[in-house]
């Protein structure tokens, strides 16, 4: 029995054995590099970055094979895995296109601040495009073709036409509007978690919206946040993005075709997030009721696009006003030829 | 009829300016339905070709009909002066004129009874149709242009959007109103047929001259002769 129990436990701490060696290697490599004083400007890495990638989950000496215990006293070289030995279809993928000759995988991805595209929104959407596309040019070039291309240029991540992606969902966030005291002009833009801290109070800014907290967001929630007094300055704005991002970049030929977007095909926006930052500068997602984006008003007051959201309640109404103005042409048309014979004078 | 009989029972109902203004709006309104209808139904509807096109087609005649309106509102507000004489029910109107025209048209005209109401250039609506183009051009094509205008300039006039209470709100108060104003047509077409002769309205929207049957020639000179006094 004791044997047994000795067994047991040597195997339970060599299980563990990995996990705490990659987790203290981690804690000893940022010990030294979250320092700029002791490593340099170009060694530096965000602590609180890089532990909120996946890259992080795997540790340090995963990618950089050459470091020893005894680093960086040995002397040794410190090695970097290249992208491609992990995400080799990605890179394939990169490697057609014409971007690839511009810009390399750590151009547009830092390796210690990457993260997955659920946790990116808002305003990060479109940060490593902005490094290299000036937004004045992205609007020029854009404008010579596209209708209401400063509406499309503001509102839309680059990545949802400029990838080869075909499946697509709507991402609501939350943005704020602010009156700027010089000039009384009201301008919005994305809150921090603090910000939004300040309307939540005690209680997690989720409960903003989600008031049931059980992390998804009903039609009847988006309502009651949409109409509260309270929040008037607090907007929810849509935009579509790709469901996966893909590295196929460039121009696709049937982004051309508005109706790539603007058609409303039977499941077309029926799955739906919303976007909130984390105290962390990242963002988190939570499901939003199927259908929501198509509710005639409250769901979403300023999620609209032409030809694919709109509300099936609207086109009945409509279709019924636009009979009734055959009411009058049929039942006195008809009464007029059953009477015509008194009109013979 | 004779020539000269005719020159002398015909009375000019519309001036050329009202006349091109009905005829291009009339164009305009035909391409906008057309054009919108595409655009909300991409899907089934694609008779204008590609979805850019409608869409700048639905906007180019969204501005033609927009200035084209304003054109008309300054021509009868500040040219002729008689858009509040006729456009505008007079309180006679709204006690016994709207009832006495919904009898005609609902009851005496199978009888076989004559329009009650004789149309001059300074009293060319009867009183329903007083009401219901008062109801059209002073509320809903003000309406209908401006919540366009806001549609069409999305991104600059955001400010000005959120505070009428949303995108969505905007685009559907667009849509019902663009309903309403194509439920118009066939009433008006239909309607436009109920002169003398089915196309005798329609006759006049096209030359400005309409037929007057001679014992109301007489009244109207009457009319005129007693507002001159």
């Amino acid at each position: 029995m004791k044997i047994n129990l000795k067994i047991i436990t040597t195997v339970l701490a060599l299980l563990m054995l990995p996990l705490a060696v990659n987790a203290m290697e981690m804690d000893d490599c940022l010990g030294c590099h979250s320092d700029a004083d002791e490593v340099g400007e170009e060694l530096v890495i965000d602590g609180d970055a890089f532990t909120h990638t996946v890259h992080a989950e795997m540790g340090c000496v995963t990618c950089h094979e050459s470091i020893t215990d005894e680093h960086p006293d040995d002397g040794e070289a410190v090695t970097s895995a290249k992208c491609l030995e992990c995400h080799e279809e990605v890179h394939d993928e990169y490697m057609t296109t014409s971007h690839a000759e511009n810009a390399s995988c750590t151009d547009c991805h830092n390796p210690h601040q990457v993260r997955g595209l659920e946790t990116v929104s808002g305003a990060n959407m479109n940060q490593q495009c902005s490094e290299c596309h000036e937004n004045s040019d992205v609007l020029e070039t854009h404008s010579t073709w596209l209708p209401q291309a400063d509406l499309h240029v503001a509102k839309i991540p680059c990545i949802t036409c400029h990838t080869a992606t075909d499946s697509y969902e709507v991402v609501l966030n939350i943005t704020e509007k602010k009156n700027t005291s010089t000039d009384n002009e009201a301008t919005s833009s994305f809150p921090s978690y603090a910000d939004l801290k300040n309307y939540s109070g005690e209680k997690d800014i989720q409960a903003l919206i989600d008031i049931n907290e059980d992390q998804h967001i009903s039609l009847a929630e988006l309502r009651t946040f949409n109409l509260n007094p309270a929040y008037k300055n607090l907007i929810l704005a849509g935009t579509l993005v790709p469901t996966e991002a893909s590295h196929n970049l460039g121009s696709h030929d049937n982004r051309y075709d508005c109706t790539f977007c603007h058609a409303a095909g039977p499941g077309s926006m029926q799955t739906s997030f919303l976007a909130l930052p984390t105290a962390e500068g990242t963002y988190s997602r939570m499901t939003v009721d199927e259908g929501a984006m198509l509710d005639t008003l409250y769901g979403t007051p300023n999620f609209y696009m032409t030809g694919s959201s709109r509300s099936a309640s609207m086109n009945i109404l409509g279709l019924l006003i636009i009979c009734g103005g055959f009411v009058m042409p049929i039942g006195h048309g008809t009464l007029r030829y059953l009477t015509r014979k008194n009109r013979k004078h | 009829m004779s020539d000269n009989n005719s020159e002398n029972s015909k009375v000019y109902l519309q001036p050329m300016p009202v006349r091109i203004w009905h005829w291009l709006n009339a164009f305009g309104i035909v391409t906008l339905t057309v054009s919108g209808a595409q655009i909300r139904f991409p899907e089934y509807i694609s008779l204008l070709g590609s979805y850019k096109s409608a869409i700048y087609l639905h906007n180019t005649a969204g501005f033609v009909v927009a200035i084209s309106f304003t054109l008309w509102f300054f021509y009868y507000t500040f040219v002729s002066r008689t858009m509040a004489n006729l456009y505008v029910p007079k309180v006679e109107d709204l006690k016994t004129g709207i009832l006495r025209q919904v009898k005609f048209y609902f009851l005496t005209y199978f009888l076989g009874w004559e329009n009650p109401h004789h149309p001059t250039p300074d009293n060319k609506f009867n009183p329903m149709q007083k009401s219901v183009y008062l109801a059209i051009m002073f509320v809903m094509m003000p309406l209908v242009s401006l919540s366009g205008i806001f549609l069409t300039n999305v991104d600059p006039l955001r400010g000005l959007i959120v505070m009428v209470g949303g995108l969505k709100l905007l685009a559907g108060l667009h849509f019902i109103l663009a309903c309403s104003l194509i439920a118009f047509l066939p009433t008006h077409i239909y309607l436009a047929t109920l002169g003398h002769t089915p196309t005798e309205h329609i006759k006049t929207m096209w030359t400005g001259w309409e037929d007057e049957l001679e014992e109301h020639k007489e009244e109207t000179d009457n009319t005129e002769l007693a507002t001159s006094r």
